[in-house]
């Protein structure tokens, strides 16, 4: 008898058990927890797939493009409103030698406003997609200087027009790194005191990161375009765009690095940004007429910057 | 007595037949209920980069995008390539669907049956066992591959993945497949491409979508905004459907010129050494040490600067604080749903992502004295990671980044890196070698 009672008794601890892992896995079940998002629809896939196994060439016969004659330009200033925020120093960990000065970090420069202006510093301003290209806008096949010294770039937002080429600089006592994120991918290593020319191909929709792997403080942004008509505004948050072409419809992308709009987009709603149909991606659209010089002068308020 | 303990026996042996058949059923309902994916496998977006905070991507577009790709990918059971992608379907479907074997003793499935469990279905690096794995397995989708003979930016070659495959990876989790046939080595590199196609077409798709669709106001009869209550005009998404949008059409077929031509430009961008840049015979034990020393002076030295990560012992514990692409695609993700930026619209998915994602790990340099080296130890090995980088990785490369580009160092000067990094396991642990003074005054 009593052998038997303990016979049951384990049989219902396995019942338990058997019942205790069941809800478990009715609980959880086994799905995995990346296994997130849509899945897609066959019969529209199946749909995808016939359209694009068809002859897709021969598909110029699109409505022609109105495109103006003449030039213009477009210029203005972006004016931060509010309290500037004070930069902090870069965490320098390594090669404190080379990469103070007096024994002093550099200061950041996510967000530089001038104290005299209130303008903005390393705003990017371009053309997304011109139909005609001015010649003082187009590559000359030049070389430009892109500098880094006690341990930080000296172009802080680079915007490049391809076609010229890149003269990476370490002016410091120690080696660097640049690594180039993005489509034109560059990562070498630039000795003390030398040049390496980098010949970039691609063209960026936004600025991508430029960093050093030696010092991982050290932050810039390089845009490549396939045209000039692109600007990063000065000390006094100025900017000018000249030869642009005149009477078509042209959209400008604003970026800075710590705007709060996607992909760090500068997104604007003040009234003068609504007359410009600003967009939430930090685009605008004018229309500029022959010699016509538009003036933007555009004020920021801080929470732009998510401040 | 008797009758009595059988009619016990009898009524527990009942009770036992009862419990187990509703524990059977319960087990079925339960299994059914939580969805234990019985049915067959399916390919997921990279919800990532669909709710990163540079693309976000509304989930009507995350839809269309999965049709996109269904559409020009086909599924885990069925996989399809367009023409133009180059990809052999026959290949493909070796490696794709569950696993099997033929009554010849053909093997199918081969991925499923040799990979998914680390690589995941949608060869995102995240499969069942990639959590206990360090490093992580490799997510194809960006088609970034460190180990291979060509220039940074370059894809590698099939030849290069087939390395990879046959010889393992040293010091990871990634095995040898020496042992299978080569036809179901190179159906897994086709498969392994296949992958990458994929996920590199969801990114360009992606960025597709934000850059050149995306809202659009709704006019009327005669072309006015048509306006809300609140005077604000009305929006609607600009769909992707190439099936019936012809511009798309074509530009989605240029999206995936553009990254079939990486892929089939590899070739092109195989890094050869100059004959005569070989310095070392190797079997001269003296021009050996000699090129070796050079070596050393180089890796401490200012103009390679390899100690600034590897550390000035070698054991890889100089600079340790940066990442990989991948894991700073993934921080870069956490660090903005931590700080709540983003679409408002998309915060509970992307808390939702944020807490499926592994732990962000640095990317730590090579330990060189353990004599391990991920990519093979040929000597030609070294020299293509100290000539091209590693990329994806922190890893800097010192030849020129491109045919015909401005290198950093020589081929020679390489090549006696790469003899002196080969000399290092050797030399006395318990008395490392200490750094150049020249750029030891510098290291504070």
């Amino acid at each position: 008898m009593v052998k038997q009672l303990t016979h049951v008794r384990t049989n219902k601890l396995n019942r338990y058990t058997c019942a205790l892992l069941l809800t478990g896995l009715m609980l959880v079940g086994c799905r995995r927890v990346t296994d997130l998002g849509p899945v897609a629809n066959p019969s529209a896939a199946a749909k995808a797939r016939e359209a694009l196994l068809g002859d897709t060439s021969g598909g110029e016969g699109s409505a022609e493009v109105v495109t103006g004659t003449g030039w213009a330009t477009l210029k203005g200033t972006f004016i931060f409103d509010g309290a500037p925020p004070e930069m902090p120093p870069y965490n320098v960990n390594k090669d404190t030698a080379a990469c103070t000065i007096h024994g002093k970090a550099p200061l950041q420069e996510t967000l530089l406003v001038d104290s005299a202006t209130k303008g903005i510093a390393n705003v990017a301003i371009f053309v997304r997609k011109a139909s005609r290209v001015h010649e003082s806008a187009q590559a000359t096949n030049e070389q430009v200087l892109f500098d880094q010294k006690e341990c930080v770039f000296l172009s802080h937002v680079f915007p490049f027009v391809l076609g010229n080429t890149m003269d990476i600089k370490n002016s410091d006592p120690v080696g660097h790194n640049t690594n180039i994120d993005g489509k034109n991918s560059f990562n070498q290593t630039i000795p003390v005191g030398e040049t390496i020319a980098f010949k970039p191909q691609k063209e960026e929709a936004v600025p991508v990161s430029v960093r050093c792997s030696i010092h991982p403080w050290m932050s810039a942004y390089f845009l490549p375009r396939e045209n000039g008509y692109v600007a990063v505004t000065s000390e006094d948050g100025s900017f000018e765009i000249e030869y642009l072409p005149a009477g078509e419809d042209l959209e400008f992308q604003v970026w800075h690095e710590s705007a709060g709009g996607p992909g760090s987009s500068l997104v604007l709603t003040t009234p003068e940004a609504k007359e410009l149909k600003w967009s939430s991606k930090g685009r605008f659209k004018v229309k500029l007429a022959e010699d016509e010089v538009k003036e933007l002068n555009l004020t920021v308020p801080s929470d732009a910057f998510g401040l | 007595m008797s009758t009595f303990k059988n009619n016990n026996e009898f009524g527990s042996r009942l009770m036992n037949h009862g419990l187990r058949t509703i524990c059977l059923v319960s087990s079925l309902v339960a299994l059914n209920l939580a969805g234990c994916d019985f049915h067959a496998p399916q390919f997921h977006l990279n919800m990532v980069q669909m709710l990163s905070d540079a693309t976000p991507t509304p989930k009507p577009y995350q839809e269309q995008i999965a049709d996109v790709l269904d559409g020009m990918f086909g599924t885990p059971d069925e996989p399809f390539a367009l023409p133009e992608t180059g990809l052999d379907i026959r290949k493909l479907k070796m490696s794709a669907g569950p696993a099997w074997t033929d009554k010849k003793g053909a093997a199918f499935g081969l991925y499923r049956q040799h990979c998914v469990h680390c690589h995941g279905i949608d060869g995102d690096g995240q499969g069942p066992t990639a959590l206990f794995l360090n490093p992580y397995p490799r997510d194809y989708r960006q088609g970034v591959y460190k180990f291979k003979s060509t220039y940074n930016p370059a894809k590698p070659t099939d030849e290069d993945l087939q390395r990879v495959l046959i010889n393992g990876i040293p010091g990871s989790a990634m095995p040898s497949f020496s042992l299978l046939a080569s036809a179901e080595i190179e159906s897994l590199v086709e498969y392994v491409k296949y992958l990458s196609f994929r996920g590199q077409m969801e990114t360009a798709l992606t960025n597709y979508v934000y850059n050149d669709l995306g809202e659009e106001e709704i006019t009327d009869e005669i072309g006015e905004p048509v306006l809300d209550d609140e005077g604000e005009p009305v929006t609607k998404l600009i769909p992707l459907d190439p099936e019936n949008d012809e511009e798309q059409r074509t530009a989605i077929t240029e999206m995936l010129a553009e990254i079939v031509e990486g892929w089939n430009e590899a070739n092109e961008q195989i890094i050869v050494p100059e004959e005569d840049a070989i310095p070392t015979d190797v079997e001269n034990l003296k021009a050996l040490a000699a090129s070796a020393a050079k070596g050393r002076e180089l890796f401490y030295g200012t103009r390679a600067n390899c100690m600034k990560c590897h550390g000035p012992t070698g054991l890889g514990d100089g600079q340790q604080d940066d990442f990989d692409i991948w894991n700073k695609a993934h921080k870069q993700f956490l660090d903005s749903v931590a700080d709540g930026s983003g679409e408002p619209q998309l915060a509970t998915e992307r808390e939702e992502v944020a807490a499926s994602l592994y732990p962000i790990r640095n990317a730590i340099p090579r330990n060189l004295r353990n004599g391990i080296y991920r990519g093979g130890n040929r000597r030609i090995d070294l020299f293509w990671r100290i000539y091209a980088g590693i990329a994806g990785s922190p890893m800097p490369g010192s030849g020129p980044a491109s045919p015909g580009a401005q290198g950093t160092l020589t081929e020679e000067e390489m090549w006696n890196i790469v003899d002196y990094v080969l000399s290092l396991p050797y030399e006395d642990a318990s008395r490392p070698q200490r750094a150049l003074p020249i750029n030891t005054e510098l290291v504070n």
